[in-house]
């Protein structure tokens, strides 16, 4: 094997393995995904039960969330930076 | 507005507008095929190296050009909504009938939530919202993030050869195109460096808004409580009591350490304050924007007009968080102690 055959073959492998970390980092927006639909669920039951209130929760639930989502971004950001730098 | 229509458009007229305008994206797209940009976390350079004093060399990058375009933008809606006051209408018609509505939304929603120190968090809400929405609206428009230099790709960097389209004096407009055009221009490859880039893509302009936002969060809470409102943060009065006293019960020589700890874990939730509100914006642009290039390249025709409305979509929300968020923090900064006698309940939550 020349070194240039091994070289290409380094590339290529760190490559792949850039992906498959940015998958693996992707698994984390699992919890936020759980996490939102539970507060999308709630908020409706509560719209539900009394209409009312809809303007209330519905702050309420967007400011949930984005505290939710927030772990989501930081998943995909993570995601970025290993496909996008370095 | 009912009274006064002198052209009246034919019914169903924007309907074969879009229609028009998709056929001639289908045209578009075979002529020339969209390139997948590269993609950069750091904004990039449009002109410099400049020397300034103190800061040493400094470049003017995209997302500088695109902040103080958003500057224009909200100074120009200011003069505007200044000019239409002074002029003492009873009513305010146009962009500023519009602030006045916008402004009025935002006021409520702040008294709701502040209550009576509502007139001293809604400037910095506000603005913050505003800020971001037209932030975030003017990076769709068309000419942002595609218009810009061509830079000689090196390095890692896909590069892909330049057409020149036409001349404007001596400066010639090009493209670049797909492989396997006319000429290759004698072997050279370009990439395309943006003039102007989304707001928010830029890490440096989100961190700055939340260190604004939590450090004056910190301003509002000191002059609402005064200097009791660092005891949340180095809270030591039963520390003291405790010194003082001859007979502990075995919880009261735990409970003033406890207190110390959950005022460090406070600093610690305002630094992490900062950190959650500058990766979200920016996550949510910046996954925006490779959202809208993976999408523009993969399926160039109709389908990015759907993604662009999500994104219209996004943008309001997350100035809405933003905003909403900061004026959440700033309440609780104002509410924390009410008279400065309940520090020693502080420890209890």
């Amino acid at each position: 094997m020349t070194p240039e055959v091994a070289q290409i073959l380094v590339d290529g492998i760190v490559t792949g393995l850039k992906f498959l970390g940015a998958g693996l980092a992707m698994v984390g927006t699992l919890g936020a995904g759980l996490g939102i639909g539970l507060l999308g669920s709630g908020a409706v039951q509560g719209i539900a039960r009394n209409p009312d209130a809809a303007g209330a929760i519905q702050i309420n639930m967007i400011l949930a969330i984005a505290f939710g989502e927030a772990v989501a971004i930081y998943a995909l950001v993570v995601a970025m930076l290993i496909l996008f730098v370095g | 507005m009912t009274t006064t229509q002198p052209t009246k458009r034919r019914f169903g007229f924007h309907r074969w507008l879009i229609v028009a305008l998709m056929v001639v994206s289908v045209f578009a797209v075979r002529a020339y095929a969209p390139i997948r940009p590269h993609v950069q976390v750091a904004p990039e350079p449009v002109a410099g190296p400049f020397q300034i004093p103190l800061l040493g060399e400094m470049y003017l990058t995209n997302t500088m050009i695109a902040m103080l375009i958003v500057d224009v933008i909200v100074l120009a809606i200011g003069l505007t909504v200044r000019r239409a006051v002074r002029r003492g209408e009873p009513v305010l018609r146009g962009l500023a009938g519009l602030m006045e509505v916008v402004i009025e939304a935002l006021y409520n929603l702040v008294e709701s939530t502040a209550g009576k120190s509502a007139r001293r968090i809604f400037p910095w809400a506000a603005t913050i919202i505003i800020v971001v929405l037209i932030a975030n609206w003017s990076k769709l428009l068309p000419g942002f993030e595609s218009i810009g230099w061509l830079h000689e790709a090196h390095g890692e960097v896909e590069g892909y050869p330049a057409q020149e389209l036409f001349r404007i004096g001596d400066l010639s407009v090009s493209t670049i195109v797909q492989d396997g055009g006319q000429e290759a221009a004698g072997g050279h490859l370009y990439t395309v460096a943006p003039f102007v880039r989304g707001l928010a893509t830029d890490l440096n302009f989100t961190v700055g808004l939340a260190l604004v936002s939590v450090v004056v969060t910190q301003v509002i809470g000191l002059q609402s409580a005064g200097p009791g409102y660092l005891t949340k943060f180095f809270n030591f009065g039963r520390f003291r009591r405790m010194w003082t006293r001859e007979q502990l019960g075995p919880f009261e020589a735990i409970f003033p350490f406890l207190d110390i700890f959950v005022g460090l874990l406070e600093l610690v939730a305002e630094v992490a304050k900062i950190i959650s509100f500058s990766f979200r914006l920016f996550g949510n642009l910046f996954a925006g924007a490779v959202l809208m290039i993976i999408i523009g390249t993969l399926v160039p025709v109709f389908i990015p007009s759907g993604v662009l409305l999500f994104e219209l979509f996004v943008g309001v929300i997350q100035a809405l968080v933003f905003g909403m968020l900061t004026m959440v923090f700033m309440t609780m900064a104002t509410q924390l102690h009410g008279g400065g006698e309940e520090a020693s309940h502080s420890g209890a939550h």
